[in-house]
């Protein structure tokens, strides 16, 4: 009904929002809401006769949520999460999620390590394989870190921070892969002039074991692209709405609480 | 109901909720419609300010109480809130306790001096 008032809350909202602990999808739908509320009472009050200004001063006050609301919705909206863990202190929090983290990041270790053994492709590695390996541990690191961090803690102040980590090293995997195979080969062929007769041994050793090399590494690689993929996806559709909603990209929004802290 | 169970506070807030449920009978509205109602119905006596009914809306929408749903009016994206039917039920039988401690305060007020019944 609004035509005539096009984001003249947005100062408003991006100062509400400001207010707001939550998740940023969370914050898009209390502001939404805001939004049209305001829209239509500004709408109303100045088809009553009131002026822009006075109208807006009047939608302001009825229905911009002071400090005390703000904190309400906060904690109405509080991720699952934050409620079951606020009793605890900040350095026990932080000991416990990093003491998960840990344990998780081993386990997957170990399950990577019995997998390959049981496949018979640790008997006789690539040395090339071990970075690998540990490359692919701390894409997994990385990645839980990441999910935690968005969707169970709902800490949405920097949602693209670690993004462009999780692409270098998926492509750090994937370059020590092919270099490893290269480096192999150029191995091998120095071996082989030296002794040609262990060619027929050698040979066929070395192609089961580059090929195990560059099977893991293209596989971390891609399960380290696609996560990226899925996340950096996430991130523009949510940095689309806030723009639409408040004129800001997320880029913009986290200079600014930089900023402002 | 005993002394124990009434808390002046709370009694306030239900009274908010209750005053949202009661609007929300004549079908579903947005949030600002809603406030508008309440004000109007109660010829200025109750008004939500400084977005005062935001948290209650959201609470009642968790409690089951109320359904919000997203809808488009005018190219713009909208909550619209509709009574559900516990948020009926729940309805009905809080303003049979609202009526009672009522008649029990009145009965204070207008016989000093002797214990309500």
């Amino acid at each position: 009904m609004n035509a005539g008032a096009p984001r003249v809350f947005a100062p408003v909202l991006r100062e509400v929002e400001r207010g707001l602990a939550l998740p940023i999808p969370e914050r898009l739908r209390i502001l939404r809401e805001l939004e049209f509320d305001l829209e239509e009472l500004w709408g109303r009050l100045v088809s009553e006769g009131l002026s822009a200004e006075e109208a807006h001063r009047k939608a302001l006050d009825a229905l911009v949520p002071d400090t005390g609301t703000l904190g309400e919705l906060d904690r109405l909206h509080t991720p699952l999460y934050k409620r079951l863990t606020r009793h605890l202190t900040p350095g026990r929090l932080m000991l416990a999620e990093r003491s998960a983290l840990v344990l998780a990041t081993t386990s997957v270790l170990l399950a990577q390590g019995i997998t390959l053994l049981r496949l018979n492709l640790l008997q006789d590695p690539s040395p090339f394989m071990w970075p690998v390996l540990v490359g692919g541990t701390l894409l997994f690191a990385l990645g839980v870190t990441k999910v935690f961090q968005l969707w169970i803690k709902g800490d949405h102040a920097h949602p693209g921070r670690g993004l462009r980590t999780i692409l270098g090293v998926s492509g750090l995997i994937l370059t020590m892969g092919i270099s490893g195979i290269i480096l192999d080969l150029y191995r091998l062929s120095s071996i082989l002039e030296r002794t040609p007769e262990l060619a027929g041994d050698l040979t066929s050793v070395w192609l089961v074991r580059d090929s195990a090399l560059l099977s893991v590494a293209i596989i971390l690689a891609l399960a380290g692209g696609l996560f990226w993929f899925i996340l950096s996806q996430w991130v523009a559709v949510v940095s689309g709405a806030r723009r639409e909603l408040l004129g800001l990209s997320l880029r913009v929004h986290s200079h600014l609480e930089d900023e402002d802290a | 109901m005993t002394e124990k169970d009434f808390d002046v506070q709370a009694f306030a807030r239900d009274i908010n909720e209750l005053l949202v449920l009661s609007t929300l009978r004549t079908g579903p509205k947005h949030g600002y419609q809603i406030g508008l109602d309440v004000e109007t119905d109660s010829n200025g006596l109750f008004r939500f300010r400084h977005g005062t009914l935001y948290p209650i809306l959201h609470r009642l929408e968790e409690e089951g109480l109320i359904r919000g749903s997203w809808s488009k009016a005018g190219g713009r994206r909208r909550k619209v809130y509709s009574l559900t039917g516990t948020g009926e039920r729940h309805l009905s039988g809080e303003t049979n306790r609202v009526q009672e401690i009522v008649s029990r305060l009145m009965h204070v007020l207008r016989r000093p001096g002797e214990a309500p019944a």
